[in-house]
């Protein structure tokens, strides 16, 4: 979370330049396009995908009601195989165990693959405070790295960059060649990677979902970053938030089938790792420790309420990034968080305060769309609007709107529920669109509407109405 | 404690609500009149390659176009398993072979295999290990849905040799070959065996630069199924 002087994380001074971006809006529709497509094509191969989510729905909910067994489960697994399992009641707690570990181990640099959990705690910034470099190893992530900024998309960090630009990173940090060739670039980044891994000591990875019934942390990934990550170094950390915990080892056909086709519309990913252990006696790899450490931060708080609870059955797919049009328009940046999107929108307020991050139930259209394609059915406009009443009461002290809203949604109610004051509002509306109007859109310059529209456009009016024209050409005939 | 504090805390919120229960059918997989050319055509789709050695006799130039393929000489095997499993016969070079943190691997001069192969063995080192060009493994499972094939680690293997070569293969018996994810789930159980187990579908990928799709990021850069028939027999030799 990246929180101004005044301790708030803002969305609005970042939405201006990131429209003004041209370069930016030009990778993101590139992009974001290609992600719908790929999204369409793996969902609608699935008959039964809404039957799939109602099941994943079902055990998430039934996990979240009875949290404390199945993590109390979970660590009893672990723990039988050898494992260890480190409770962090916040963030400072879990960095507070990876930087003494690292201390004690002598460790300066250490190799780590995606983690979501790592961005929300700051990790590498608290490792970077003591002096040791995290190598981030998914390419995507390393870019971003390289670039000295935030991942852009929870499943794909370094969506918002062309090849281009990628190309003159390459060429400014690391002294390659410039070439605008993929294969290169990744080449590039494989041999190099290759080098730390080889070396590395201390290896850390997020979880997509930990079993508890057999206490197995199950990491998807498709470059086999995650897999090095947790074979090479002696020491493999993990670090999991406590709402990834499902019941059951059955229950992963599900919930695999519903994240990959969502995240990147693949059937399956290249690699789904099941780890339940260090390396055992008679094998010939893998860490000698291995620990576990589940991380509330925040988490445990949003359980109070049944439907705000819905937030934790998020499997981090970034689905609903893709669909919404104001992450499409924004990007992932100005949500300065490491949560971006509906998803971020969402979560960042639960897990901060709703005072700390006010605008981001405000981030969004409303329209839906991230609802519909959440694998997992969180109903995010409606978490969203619980959001925006908790941040107006926060503001005024009562959850009721501004005397001027009112009267403007009675007004508008009032035009809209007759067909003669709803076409008298409309001459109305022309008439000021002549009077004030630009080209782009209706302007309406004076209070209350000029303070609502402060940072709205309004579309301008058609010259004439659909009535008007049907009228005209029904003389003509 | 931290510990406590989470526990209480989840145990506080969680009471009081009731309790939705977990649903006791997995909603339905797809299934297939011909298992095998679903698994082909959906492993095909995720960029590896299909080579289907159910004749008996055949391993053998399955192998050889692998070989052929990636002009690699030299075939490491992911241990002792693999030659019972599949019932491939060898004879052994090296009296230390299959001791425990030794590699195993058989030279193929001009990409010929012969059976019975000839087996040598050398220490189990890491930067050894990232020079190797091809790991040959056997499959607990093979999943049709999506061309999945499930590799374990176990006792005298690891983990590494099957992530680190440019090019993986995995020879997969038929009858562990399983319609869907929900055929698999139910009846794996990882921690039994080894200390992970990787389901693999393809090779290496990344689409992180502009949703470009590419080959062999930090794993196998080419991904071959060899299919068996699972009472297929190579003539075996015994070790000397
Ligand atoms: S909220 Fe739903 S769609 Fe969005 S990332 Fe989470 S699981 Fe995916």
């Amino acid at each position: 979370m990246r929180k101004n002087q005044a301790g708030m994380i803002k969305i609005s001074p970042h939405t201006g330049p990131a429209l003004a971006n041209a370069t930016l809006q030009a990778n993101l529709k590139n992009t974001v396009g290609k992600v719908l497509h790929v999204h369409q094509l793996a969902v609608s191969e699935v008959a039964n995908w809404q039957e799939l989510r109602c099941h994943a729905e079902q055990v998430k909910a039934h996990t979240l009601a009875r949290l404390h067994f199945y993590l109390q489960e979970l660590e009893k697994q672990i723990k039988g195989q050898g494992g260890k399992v480190v409770w962090a009641d916040n963030a400072q707690d879990a960095l507070d165990f990876v930087v003494e570990l690292a201390h004690q181990r002598e460790i300066r640099r250490l190799v780590k693959s995606k983690s979501m959990l790592s961005e929300e705690i700051g990790l590498n910034e608290a490792l970077e405070r003591e002096r040791i470099e995290t190598v981030e190893t998914d390419l995507g992530e390393f870019i971003v790295q390289l670039a000295g900024e935030p991942p852009f998309h929870i499943t794909a960090p370094a969506l918002h960059k062309s090849r281009r630009e990628i190309a003159q990173l390459f060429s400014q940090k690391l002294g390659m060649e410039p070439s605008e060739d993929v294969q290169q670039i990744t080449a590039t980044a494989r041999t190099l990677l290759r080098e730390h891994f080889l070396a590395a000591r201390l290896g850390i990875t997020g979880a997509n979902f930990a079993v508890a019934e057999t206490g197995t942390i199950v990491v998807v990934e498709n470059e086999g970053n995650a897999r090095l990550c947790l074979s090479v170094p002696e020491t493999h950390v993990v670090l999991v938030g406590i709402e990834k915990v499902i019941p059951r080892m059955a229950d992963l056909a599900v919930f695999l089938k519903l994240l990959t086709r969502s995240a990147t519309g693949q059937r399956i990913t290249s690699y789904v790792n099941l780890i339940n252990a260090g390396r055992r006696e008679r094998e010939a790899d893998g860490p000698h420790e291995f620990y576990v450490v589940l991380v509330d931060n925040g988490r445990s708080r949003l359980l109070v309420d049944p439907v705000m609870r819905q937030t934790l059955h998020c499997i981090r797919c970034g689905a609903c990034l893709n669909v919404c049009p104001v992450y499409q328009k924004i990007g992932g940046h100005a949500y300065q968080s490491a949560y971006p999107g509906p998803i971020g929108a969402i979560l960042t307020p639960q897990l901060t305060s709703i005072e700390s991050a006010p605008e981001h139930p405000f981030a969004s259209s409303l329209c839906g769309a991230c609802a519909e394609v959440c694998p997992v059915r969180i109903p995010i406009p409606h978490i969203l609007l619980r959001l925006r009443a908790q941040a107006q009461r926060a503001k005024n002290g009562k959850a009721a709107r501004v005397p001027a809203e009112k009267w403007a949604f009675q007004l508008w109610a009032w035009s809209m529920s007759s067909p003669t004051r709803y076409s008298r509002m409309e001459a109305l509306l022309r008439f000021l669109q002549k009077l004030f109007g630009r080209d782009q859109g209706l302007r309406l310059p004076f209070p209350p509407f000029s303070q609502w529209l402060r940072r709205r456009e309004l579309p301008a009016l058609a010259p004439q109405s659909f009535r008007q024209i049907y009228r005209n050409r029904k003389v003509m005939l | 404690m931290s510990r406590s504090a989470i526990l209480e805390r989840v145990r506080r919120c969680g009471t009081g609500t009731s309790v939705p229960e977990l649903p006791q059918k997995l909603p339905e997989f797809p299934c297939y009149q011909d298992a095998a050319a679903q698994f082909q055509s959906a492993l095909q789709a995720a960029g590896g390659t299909f080579l289907d050695a159910r004749s008996a006799g055949t391993l053998g130039s399955a192998l050889e176009r692998v070989l052929q393929e990636t002009g690699v000489h030299e075939i490491y095997w992911d241990g002792h398993h693999v030659f019972e499993k599949h019932a491939i016969s060898y004879t052994l070079r090296d009296p230390q072979a299959f001791s425990q943190s030794r590699l195993l691997h058989s030279f193929h001069y001009r990409g010929s295999l012969q059976f019975p192969l000839l087996l040598n063995s050398r220490p189990y080192q890491l930067q050894h290990l990232a020079k190797i060009s091809l790991a040959v493994s056997s499959a607990e499972y093979g999943v049709a849905e999506t061309g999945t094939v499930v590799h374990e680690v176990r006792p005298g293997s690891g983990r590494l040799l099957t992530a680190l070569p440019a090019a993986h293969v995995v020879l997969l018996n038929d009858s562990d070959l399983l319609m869907n994810h929900a055929d698999l789930f139910p009846v794996l159980s990882p921690g039994s065996t080894g200390s992970m187990t990787t389901l693999i579908t393809g090779p290496s990928r990344t689409a992180d630069v502009e949703k470009t799709l590419v080959m062999g990021v930090h794993g196998p850069q080419r991904f071959y199924v060899i299919l068996m028939k699972s009472d297929q027999a190579e003539k075996r030799h015994t070790p000397p």
